[in-house]
């Protein structure tokens, strides 16, 4: 099964993209369109094949899995931006657009090339697993880890609110989706805790944080267009 | 909790002995699948039972009170409290009151809408509440005071807590029923100029008062409504 959840997880991205499309075409929300755009290429490149392909022409010593990890950041700033603005969380976009966030985003972006510099990674492997670990791939693992969970933690109080709040059904389902892809980044923090022989349990989280939250922040424009149709018909 | 199945087929046979089941859902206007539903699951809701009691012309009340659950609604009706009719005037009926006392002789009382009205449940619990009643039905029937709350703010009653309430404010027993909407003050025995009298045997104050704290009430769940109206706006704005 965790073989093919990514590419169940890439189908289901990639159709919610090309759904954006005339949106996009139209400029609604360009935004919403370049993050899917995003998480949708960060998703092909982290499945083996495309890997594989894609690390060769840099070079077979895994720069695209640094480059995959950089994308991975810039995704999750943008969106962390656009969600907490959404969720009309002030303090979490102060949280990631501010000193704070900035200084996060920075260090963990400098201690990834550092890591990644101090590593032998020759040899192409998806996830790099097919190297031998030492402590610098932990470090270097644990900061791809550790900016997508911040974002997340700051993120998950507003959209909790919404969750409960009394706003219409679809919206909260999807904003439960989206709260639900968040909370296992959270869980992936705790990755290192996983024995090695059940590595399928980390593949089975991090694909399911990146499909639930695209469920999630798909269902939001759903609930919207659904909400003006309805309106449009009372009217 | 609605009522057992095996007592409702009882209590129908004794109404309609020679109806088919598609007769009484014609006569009651119901769909014949809720029924089956409600039957198959083995509770039947009690507003089931008023359309039905309706359709062969009986007294939904009566045809409650034949059921142990309801057991507090036999007898003859407990004449409501002057409160308790004041509740059931529609807040808007309750400013048109006020402008016809200020003014005097500028416009006909108007006929009073029939109850419920937007926050019926709310105004007949204050109406009836000597400050402890909360605690006593919760304590009473077990109902967490949170979802007590609940209910008030979604202005609704199940008819067991209706009847539950009353009895713990020592009012007549049809009174929550009213006021959630599952009978008519007529089938409760309210006369029909009950409220329209209650409200003119108001005070000039007690009336105004009485509209102000109803439109207090109402700015407030008018603000939370816009600015939950708000936020979803907002996400949809963002993300949509």
């Amino acid at each position: 099964m965790t073989a093919v959840l990514p590419w169940v997880t890439l189908v289901v991205c990639l159709a919610i993209t090309l759904a954006r499309i005339p949106s996009a075409l139209r400029g609604e929300n360009r935004d919403v369109f370049y993050i899917f755009s995003l998480i949708t290429l960060s998703i092909f490149i982290s499945i083996e094949a495309p890997y594989l392909v894609i690390d060769g022409w840099l070079g077979g010593m895994n720069i695209g899995n640094l480059v995959l990890r950089f994308l991975l950041y810039a995704t999750f700033y943008f969106m962390g931006v656009k969600i907490a603005m959404a969720f009309g969380s002030e303090s979490a976009v102060r949280a990631i657009r501010g000193p704070i966030g900035i200084t996060a985003a920075v260090l963990v972006g400098a201690l990834t090339i550092y890591f990644f510099a101090i590593t032998d990674t020759r040899g192409s492997s998806a996830g790099m697993s097919g190297l031998t670990w030492g402590p610098s791939l932990d470090g270097y693992a644990a900061m791809g880890r550790l900016y997508p969970g911040f974002v997340a933690a700051c993120l998950v109080p507003a959209i909790w609110r919404t969750v409960a709040s009394t706003a219409p059904v679809l919206l909260r389902v999807a904003s439960g989706f989206l709260l639900l892809g968040l909370c296992l980044l959270l869980l992936s923090q705790f990755f290192p805790l996983i024995p090695f022989s059940e590595a399928w349990l980390r593949v089975l989280i991090n694909y399911s944080a990146a499909m639930s939250t695209c469920i999630g922040l798909a269902g939001i424009w759903f609930s919207k267009t659904y909400a003006r149709r309805k309106r449009r018909l009372l009217a | 909790m609605p009522l057992q199945s095996k007592a409702f087929q009882r209590w129908l046979h004794g109404v309609a002995p020679d109806a088919s089941t598609a007769d009484v859902c014609r006569i009651a206007g119901i769909k014949r699948t809720t029924l089956a539903q409600q039957l198959v699951r083995g509770k039947v809701a009690e507003s089931t039972l008023v359309s039905i009691s309706r359709g062969f012309h009986i007294n939904p009340v009566q045809a409650l009170s034949t059921f142990d659950l309801y057991s507090d609604l036999r007898g003859d009706p407990v004449p409501p409290t002057p409160c308790e009719l004041v509740s059931q005037v529609a807040t808007i009926d309750l400013l048109r009151a006020v402008v016809e006392r200020s003014e005097p002789g500028s416009a006909p009382a108007p006929h009073l809408s029939e109850p419920p009205h937007p926050t019926s449940v709310r105004n007949w619990v204050d109406a009836i509440d000597d400050g402890e009643l909360r605690h006593r039905v919760s304590v009473a029937t077990g109902i967490a005071p949170q979802n007590f709350s609940a209910h008030l703010t979604a202005n609704r009653l199940p008819p067991e807590l209706a009847v539950a309430t009353s009895r713990a404010a020592g009012v007549g027993p049809a009174g929550g029923l009213v006021a959630g909407g599952l009978i008519t003050e007529a089938e409760a025995g309210w006369p029909p100029d009950a409220r329209r009298k209650a409200l003119d045997a108001m005070t000039q104050s007690s009336l105004v008062t009485l509209a102000g704290d109803r439109l207090l009430a109402l700015g407030k769940t008018l603000r939370r409504q816009e600015q939950d109206h708000e936020r979803t706006e907002r996400i949809w704005e963002n993300l949509g």
